[in-house]
C-alpha cells in the first residue's frame, strides 16, 4: 500500500464522516430552517397583521408551568397570524439557558422570573422591555382583567410598567387538624381582623403540641415559622432592614440595617422559637424529617406551618387533615404576609413585542385564568374573578377559609423581597451560608449580623 | 490476519493454577460480597422506591420496602412523560455517539500513540487542555457557534462532535495503543500491511477491552447528559430521557413524584446494564498477548 | 541522513493523517469557544451588553476575593483525598476481579453499577443514606456506639460526605484497570511464578509496570475531573452549609449565571486551566521515569 491509496482511504473516511454529518443535519435541519423563516424573518414588521409571526414563551419544564402549551390552540384560533412556541428548561438550568439564549441572539419573547434571580435582577440588567407604550397603545386596563391595582404597582418602576402579574402565592398558615384535636386546642382563625391571634398566642399553642423525645418518630413541634426569605423576616416584627428608596428605584437600596438593634431583636425572636421556647425544630431536624419532600409539615410532625401557599397544592395527598389560617399579628400592623406575585415579562430582545403582548392578555382573561387553575394543578390566579375557582380547589378545606386567608394576605401583604432587590440570588446565598452557624446554635446573632451587613453592602454595590 | 489469530489463543494460566480453597481467593470473595452489597444499595433503593405509592412517599420515617407494591407506577410513567419518545431519542443519540466516538477516537489515538510526528507533543497538550476548561465557561460561545450553523433544536450538536473524537477517549486509547508491542507492527510491515490496515487488523483487535470500555463510557456519558440537550433542544418531541426526568423534579411549588422518577431511573438503566453485561465479557475474554512472545 | 529525514517525514505524515479528524473537529468546534472565553476573561461582560475590555482586572480581582480562596481550599482538599483513594479502590477491585472467581461477571457489573445510575436518583439516595436522624450511615455507626455527625448538614462534615460519595464511582476506574490487566501477558507471570516469585513481587515487578499507562491516565483524568467537581455541590449542597462545599467550578458557575459576570467567570476558568495544566505537566514529567510503554512508537 502506498501513500496515495492511503491518502485516498483517509479522504474517503473523512468524506464518510462528513456525509453522515450532512445526512443528520438534513433530517433535523428542515424544521429549524422553517423556524428561522417565521421567527426572525420579518424583523421590524411586528405590527403587520397578516404576516405569520412566531413568538416564544420561555418557562420552566414542569407540569405547573408547561400547561400553557394546552392553551395555545385556542389562542392561535383567535390570532391566526401568531404562532406560540414554548421553550423550556428544568428549574436548575433556567437561568443559564435564558442567558445563553439571549447571548446567542435567540432571546425568547415572553418569560417570567422563574430562576434564581427576581424581577429586580432582570430590570437592573436591562433585560426587560418597557411595556408602558404598548399598554397605552393597546388600551389595556388592569381592571378589565380583574388585576388589583396594588399588584400592578409591584412591577412598575418610576411610572413605567415592566410586567403584568399573572399568578400570586401568599404566605399563610397551614395547620395539622389532627394535632390540634389531640392537644384539645381550638383551630386558629382564618380572619386577619381577629385581634386575639398574635405571635405570642401562637407560641402558647405551639407549646402544647410540642413533644421532644429520643425517639424521632414521636418527636413533633408546634410551629415551623418559615415566613418569607431569611433577609425579609425582620419585617414581620416591624423592623426594616432595607432603606425605603429600595421599593421605588428598582431595587437598589441606598442603605441597609442588618446590624441595627431592631433587626437583631427581630431575628432573636425567631431563633428563640428554636432555642428558648423550643417549640420549633432546628434546621437539621427539619431537613432530616422533610427528606426529599422539602417540608417537615408534610410528614405530619408540625402543628402549624407558616409558609408559602404552594404547600396547599399537595394537600389532597396528605395523610392527615389540614386547615388554613391567618398569619398571626407579630408587631407590624401593615405587613403580616408575603406575596409572591409572578409577572409575565417581555424581554428586550423580543422581535414581536406586540404579538407577545396579545398572548399575555390572552393568558390574563378570566376564562383562561380559570382554566389554568385546573390545568396547572392549582396555580393561584391574580385575576380576582378567577380566584373564586381557586379557593374551591382543595378537598377538605373550607373555600371560605382559603378566600379569607388570601384576601387578608393581599391586604396585609408585601411583595417578597426576592423579586424586588437587585443581586438577590447572591444576597440569598450569602444569608443561607452566613446564618447557618446561628441556626445550629454555634454562633450568636451579635457575631454574625455585622458580617452580614457588610457583605450585603458589598453585594449591592456590584 | 495471521498475527491476530496467533495472538488470540487464550491464556490457560489462571485456570491451570486454580487450587482448592485458596485462602486469598476466599478472602477476595468475601471482600467482594461486602462491597457488592454496598454498591447495590442504589439499585435496591431505586427499585423499592419505584414501587411505592405517592402517599407512601410522604411517610416519616420512610418505609424500607413498599407497603403495597404499586406496579401501576410502571404504566403511569408513560402517561406522565412521553416516555417512549424520550427513550427513542436518547437511544438514537447514544448509539450515534458511540459509533462516532469509537471510530474517530481510535483513529486519532493511534496517530498520537504510534507516530513520532512533528508537533505530536504540542497537539497532545492542546487535546488535554480542551478538557481543562469547565463547560460553563464555553457554554455561551459554543451555543453561538452552533446557532450560527443553524443546528439549534436538532440532534447535531449532541452527535456530530463525537465523530471528531472525544479528548477523554483519545487519551484513553492512546495509552492502550502505546502498550502494544512494536514487534507486532514490524511483522505487519514485513507482511506488506499499510498503516490503516495495521490499525484495523492489529491495533484494534488487540485493544478490544479498551474499545469496549470506550463504548460503554461514551454511551453512558451521552445517555445521562443533561446540560447539552437542555441547551440545544427546544421541541418536546426531541427531548432526551434526562431532560424528561428533570421535568419531574422541576417545580418549586409541588412535591415531586419521586416514585415516578425512580421508575424512570430503573427503566433508564436497562440499556446500560445490557450493554455492560455484553461488553464486560471483553474484560475477561480479551485477547491476551501470549502467542507472540 | 536522508533515510532518517524521510522516516521522520513519514511519521509526521501518518500522524497528521490519523489525528486529522480531531484536528478538524478542534478547529471547527472547539477553537472558537476557547478563544472567545479567553477574550471574555479580559472583559467586563454581563451577557446582555457587549463585552467591554478591562485588561487584567478580572484576574487581579479574584485574588482579593474571599470566596475564591475558599473555593480553592475546598477543591484542593477534595482532590487530594478523593483522587488517590478512588485510584486505590479501583485498582483493588480490578485485582480482585481479575482472578477466576465464581460470579465474576456479576461482581463486575455490580461494582460499576453506581456509575451508571442517573445523577438525580443517586443524590436522592445519598440524602437518605446521610440523613443524620434516620440515615443508614449513622445507623451503622450506632452499632459501634459512635454518634453520627450531621453529614451534609454540617460545615465540618459536608465535604467529607461528598468525598465518600465519590468512592462509589470507583467502578469506572476499575473497568479501566481491568482492561489494562488484560494486556499483561500471562506468559510473563507464568515465568515469574516458576522462578518462585510471590504475588506481591509479581504485582510490583510485572503487573504494575504493565498497567502504568492506564494508571497515569486515571491519575491525570482524576485530577482534571476533581478540579471541576460541580454537580454534587450544585444539586446536593448548593455550596453550603456555610460555604463548606463551595467548589471552584461552583464559584465559577455562580459568577456566570447568578451574578451575570461572564467575564470574571471566564478568567476563573483560565486560571483553572493553567493550574491543572501545571499539575498535569509535573505528573507527565515524573511519569516518564516510571511509566512503561511497550510500543517503540513512543520514546
Amino acid at each position: 500500500m502506498n501513500k496515495n491509496t492511503m491518502r485516498k482511504r483517509s479522504a474517503l473516511l473523512l468524506a464518510a464522516l462528513l456525509t453522515t454529518a450532512a445526512a443528520l443535519s438534513g433530517c433535523g435541519g428542515g424544521k429549524s430552517a422553517g423556524n428561522v423563516a417565521t421567527g426572525s424573518g420579518n424583523t421590524g414588521n411586528s405590527g403587520g397583521s397578516d404576516e405569520q409571526v412566531t413568538i416564544t414563551h420561555y418557562t420552566i419544564d414542569s407540569e405547573d408551568r408547561t400547561f400553557i402549551e394546552k392553551l395555545i390552540p385556542d389562542f392561535e384560533k383567535e390570532h391566526p397570524n401568531i404562532k406560540v412556541k414554548v421553550e423550556k428548561a428544568p428549574y436548575e438550568q433556567f437561568d443559564s439557558k435564558l442567558q445563553t439564549l439571549i447571548a446567542g441572539g435567540k432571546s425568547p419573547d415572553v418569560t417570567s422570573h422563574y430562576g434564581y434571580g427576581g424581577f429586580a435582577e432582570y430590570y437592573n440588567k436591562d433585560m426587560l422591555l418597557d411595556l408602558t407604550d404598548l399598554i397605552a397603545e393597546d388600551g389595556f386596563k388592569a381592571e378589565d382583567y380583574h388585576i388589583p391595582d396594588n399588584l400592578m404597582k409591584i412591577y412598575t418602576v418610576n411610572n413605567h410598567t415592566y410586567g403584568i402579574p399573572v399568578n400570586m402565592y401568599v404566605t399563610l398558615m397551614l395547620y395539622n387538624k389532627d394535632m390540634f384535636d389531640a392537644a384539645k386546642l381550638s383551630y386558629p382563625p382564618s380572619d386577619y381582623e381577629d385581634k386575639s391571634w398574635t405571635f405570642e398566642k401562637m407560641v402558647e399553642e405551639a407549646k402544647q403540641m410540642t413533644v421532644v423525645s429520643d425517639d424521632i418518630t414521636k418527636t413533633q413541634y408546634g410551629v415551623d415559622f418559615t415566613w418569607a426569605e431569611r433577609d425579609m423576616r425582620p419585617l414581620y416584627f416591624g423592623a426594616e432592614p432595607y432603606s425605603e428608596d429600595t421599593w421605588t428605584n428598582g431595587g437598589v437600596p441606598s442603605e441597609t440595617h442588618f446590624d441595627s438593634p431592631e433587626v437583631i431583636a427581630a431575628y432573636q425572636k425567631l431563633f428563640d422559637l428554636v432555642f428558648k421556647d423550643k417549640v420549633s425544630p432546628t434546621s437539621e431536624w427539619s431537613k432530616s424529617v422533610a427528606g426529599q419532600n422539602g417540608d417537615p409539615f408534610v410528614a405530619g410532625k408540625i402543628g402549624m406551618s407558616i409558609g408559602g401557599s404552594w404547600n396547599l397544592a399537595g394537600a389532597n395527598d396528605f395523610p392527615f387533615k389540614i386547615g388554613v389560617a391567618a398569619v398571626p399579628w407579630g408587631g407590624n400592623d401593615k405587613v403580616r404576609s408575603t406575596l409572591y406575585v409572578d409577572p409575565l415579562l417581555i424581554l428586550k430582545g423580543s422581535k414581536h413585542p406586540k404579538e407577545a403582548f396579545e398572548w399575555i392578555k390572552f393568558l390574563m382573561t378570566t376564562e383562561v385564568q380559570e382554566k389554568s387553575i385546573e390545568l396547572s394543578g392549582g396555580n393561584p390566579p391574580v385575576n380576582t374573578e378567577a380566584a373564586e375557582a381557586y379557593y374551591k380547589h382543595f378537598d377538605g378545606i373550607d373555600p371560605a377559609d382559603v378566600k379569607k386567608v388570601y384576601e387578608g394576605a393581599v391586604k396585609y401583604g408585601y411583595e417578597s423581597y426576592n423579586h424586588l432587590i437587585t443581586n438577590y440570588s447572591q444576597i440569598n446565598d450569602m444569608f443561607i451560608n452566613e446564618l447557618q452557624p446561628v441556626e445550629t446554635g454555634h454562633k450568636s446573632l451579635k457575631e454574625v449580623m455585622p458580617v452580614i451587613q457588610s457583605k450585603v453592602t458589598e453585594i449591592i454595590k456590584r | 490476519m495471521s498475527i491476530v489469530k496467533a495472538a488470540s489463543s487464550r491464556a490457560p494460566s489462571s485456570l491451570a493454577h486454580r487450587r482448592k480453597a485458596d485462602p486469598v481467593k476466599i478472602a477476595s470473595f468475601a471482600a467482594l460480597l461486602i462491597t457488592t452489597f454496598l454498591m447495590l444499595l442504589p439499585l435496591f433503593f431505586m427499585v423499592s422506591t419505584s414501587l411505592k405509592s405517592k402517599r407512601e412517599m410522604l411517610k416519616f420515617p420512610p418505609t424500607f420496602l413498599p407497603e403495597s407494591w404499586a406496579w401501576s407506577n410502571y404504566t403511569e410513567i408513560f402517561d406522565t412523560l412521553q416516555f417512549g419518545t424520550l427513550y427513542k431519542n436518547s437511544l438514537i443519540i447514544g448509539v450515534l455517539t458511540v459509533i462516532g466516538t469509537l471510530l474517530s477516537s481510535a483513529l486519532v489515538a493511534y496517530g498520537f500513540a504510534r507516530y513520532r510526528g512533528r508537533g505530536n507533543q504540542l497537539w497532545f497538550i492542546l487535546l488535554l487542555s480542551t478538557m481543562m476548561l469547565p463547560y460553563p465557561a464555553i457554554m455561551i460561545p459554543q451555543f453561538v457557534l452552533f446557532s450560527k450553523m443553524q443546528w439549534i433544536d436538532t440532534f447535531l450538536p449532541l452527535v456530530v462532535p463525537a465523530f471528531f473524537g472525544s479528548a477523554y477517549n483519545i487519551f484513553l486509547l492512546r495509552q492502550f495503543f502505546s502498550t502494544l508491542p512494536e514487534e507486532l507492527f514490524d511483522a505487519g510491515r514485513i507482511d506488506g500491511c499499510g498503516e490503516l490496515r495495521m490499525w484495523r487488523t492489529i491495533a484494534l483487535p488487540l485493544s478490544a477491552p479498551a474499545l469496549a470500555t470506550v463504548a460503554i463510557f461514551a454511551f453512558i456519558y451521552s445517555w445521562n447528559d443533561l446540560l447539552t440537550p437542555v441547551l440545544y433542544l427546544s421541541s418536546s418531541d426531541k427531548f432526551t430521557l434526562p431532560v424528561g426526568m428533570a421535568s419531574l423534579t422541576s417545580s418549586r411549588f409541588r412535591i415531586p413524584p419521586w416514585h415516578l422518577l425512580m421508575v424512570a431511573s430503573v427503566l433508564a438503566m436497562v440499556p446500560i446494564v445490557t450493554l455492560f453485561a455484553i461488553a464486560q465479557k471483553q474484560f475477561v475474554e480479551g485477547i491476551v498477548l501470549t502467542g507472540i512472545k | 541522513m536522508t533515510v532518517i529525514k524521510s522516516e521522520s517525514r513519514r511519521q509526521t505524515f501518518y500522524m497528521y493523517m490519523f489525528i486529522s479528524p480531531w484536528l478538524i473537529g478542534f478547529l471547527v468546534f472547539a477553537l472558537y469557544p476557547i478563544l472567545s472565553s479567553l477574550y471574555y476573561s479580559f472583559t467586563d461582560y454581563d451577557i446582555i451588553h457587549p463585552p467591554r475590555f478591562i485588561g487584567l482586572a478580572n484576574y487581579t480581582e479574584m485574588f482579593d476575593s474571599e470566596l475564591f480562596w475558599k473555593s480553592v481550599t475546598v477543591t484542593l482538599k477534595y482532590t487530594f483525598i478523593s483522587v488517590p483513594v478512588q485510584l486505590l479502590l479501583a485498582l483493588g477491585f480490578a485485582l480482585l476481579l481479575n482472578q477466576t472467581l465464581p460470579l465474576r461477571g456479576f461482581f463486575r457489573t455490580a461494582m460499576y453499577f453506581p456509575s451508571m445510575v442517573s445523577g438525580v436518583a443517586m443524590s436522592l439516595l445519598w440524602y437518605w443514606i446521610f440523613n443524620p436522624q434516620i440515615g443508614l450511615f449513622n445507623y451503622m455507626l450506632s452499632w459501634f456506639g459512635i454518634p453520627g455527625p450531621a453529614w451534609l448538614m454540617s460545615p465540618d462534615t459536608a465535604l467529607y460526605a461528598l468525598i465518600i460519595m465519590s468512592f462509589w464511582t470507583a467502578g469506572a476506574g476499575m473497568i479501566l484497570f481491568l482492561a489494562g490487566l488484560q494486556g499483561v501477558p500471562g506468559s510473563l507471570i507464568e515465568a515469574a511464578r516458576l522462578d518462585g516469585a510471590g504475588r506481591l513481587r509479581i504485582f510490583v515487578n510485572i503487573t504494575l509496570p504493565m498497567i502504568s499507562p492506564v494508571l497515569l491516565f486515571q491519575l491525570i483524568m482524576g485530577l482534571i475531573d476533581s478540579f471541576q467537581v460541580f454537580t454534587q455541590a450544585f444539586v446536593m449542597t448548593q455550596g453550603g452549609p456555610n460555604y463548606s462545599t463551595w467548589f471552584y467550578v461552583y464559584n465559577l458557575y455562580t459568577s456566570a449565571f447568578k451574578e451575570y459576570r461572564a467575564g470574571y467567570s471566564s478568567a476563573l476558568a483560565w486560571v483553572l486551566l493553567i493550574v491543572v495544566m501545571l499539575f498535569t505537566a509535573v505528573i507527565m514529567k515524573l511519569s516518564n521515569r516510571y511509566v512503561h510503554y511497550e510500543g517503540g512508537g513512543r520514546r
